[in-house]
């Protein structure tokens, strides 16, 4: 069974082949043409109906309103997800770098600290359980 | 004004306090001048003995999980990092949607078909959704003919799509030049899938065709499997 993803993207494809097909029909109208594009207009009805019907098995799925703006510029929205994810990794290593930078400076004030205060720094060590 | 006001309040102000320097509720019991307790006010005010360090706190809690660990592995993440980051996306937006028809990659502005406006204004929604009657069908009864000159821009399609394939390959079918490829029954899913899957096998055979064109010319002739008809002109099932 298919992912309601994957049904409402089946969907939405069926629909805008259909407004497709309509577009064909009214470009250049025959009058015989009236009878199946009355039949189009019903199914685009239908269309709606069937993509209303798969709102409830997406409402748990959210969507960054800024994906809007890529693909309202004709861009691929997959460049989104590669920023976000280039944005991570940067945050990601810059964390990292602190986290790392700050036990080096704990570790080298301790040392420096011990050779000042030896009584004090061992009290502390002793408080702190040998850190 | 106000420095009025103080200069008035100024005489009555208390020189010293009237118990010393010493706090009124938390007496000194320590007179080396060292303090090694730690006050808590609040609701239940307390004093903590801290030991022999000013200011001393609990160090925070060791959290497992933190900058310092690789995100993107401990989440999973490394394979939607290298599909993204390995290979380099195409920008344009008919590459990530390319079988829908018409141009998608000019910005939305221009025609206000943008996304954000259906948010910006939300559509009337709510009701429900109804065939039209036939007295409705009637408001879609057309004139026999073309679309008026400046109503045509819309039917142009992009040169590189596939549909431009099937227009070549039904105009030697007789139909007419407006339609692109054939109308099908697009409410029905089977039927949708064929038409993707039938455009495929005719690429694939035509290449085939050309290969073999010298050699079994002669067969192919009277063979029904390489006969006239192309995959795309065979009966629907």
């Amino acid at each position: 069974m298919s992912s309601p993803l994957e049904n409402l993207e089946t969907q939405l494809e069926m629909f805008i082949e259909n407004v497709r097909q309509i577009r064909i029909i009214v470009s250049d109208f025959q009058p015989q043409g009236q009878s199946v594009l009355n039949q189009k207009i019903q199914s685009l009805v239908t269309g709606l109906q069937e993509v209303d019907k798969l709102k409830s098995q997406v409402h748990d799925i959210h969507v960054p309103t800024e994906v809007f703006d890529y693909i309202d510029q004709g861009r691929n929205p997959q460049l989104y997800t590669k920023d976000c994810i280039d944005k991570a990794l940067a945050k990601n290593e810059e964390v990292k770098g602190k986290i790392d930078s700050y036990k080096r400076f704990k570790s080298h004030l301790l040392s420096e600290l011990s050779k000042t205060f030896p009584n004090e720094i061992a009290k502390y060590k002793a408080i702190r359980g040998g850190e | 004004m106000m420095s009025d006001q103080f200069r008035k309040v100024e005489p009555y102000s208390p020189k010293s306090s009237p118990r010393g320097a010493r706090s009124p509720v938390v007496s000194r019991q320590d007179s080396s001048g060292t303090l090694k307790t730690t006050i808590s006010l609040g609701k239940n005010p307390s004093i903590v003995h801290s030991g022999p360090f000013y200011l001393m706190k609990e160090p925070p809690g060791e959290c497992e999980l933190t900058g310092a660990t690789n995100l993107m592995a401990y989440y999973g993440l490394e394979h939607s990092y290298s599909k993204f980051n390995g290979k380099k996306l195409k920008e344009s937006l008919s590459s990530f949607l390319p079988n829908l028809p018409g141009i998608l990659d000019g910005p939305g502005q221009e025609d206000n078909s943008t996304l954000g406006s259906v948010i910006a204004k939300r559509p009337i929604g709510g009701k429900e959704l109804l065939p039209l009657t036939s007295a409705q069908l009637a408001g879609f009864r057309l004139h026999p003919g073309p679309l008026p000159e400046q109503y045509r821009y819309v039917s142009a399609t992009p040169p590189k799509r596939h549909k431009t394939k099937h227009k070549k390959h039904k105009h030697k079918d007789g139909v007419p030049s407006g339609q692109e490829t054939p109308l099908q029954d697009s409410s029905n899913p089977d039927t949708y899938e064929k038409k993707h899957k039938k455009q495929k096998r005719h690429d694939d055979d035509k290449e085939r065709k050309k290969r073999k064109k010298e050699k079994k010319r002669k067969k192919q002739k009277h063979s029904p499997e390489h006969g006239g008809l192309t995959p795309s002109q065979h009966p629907l099932p």
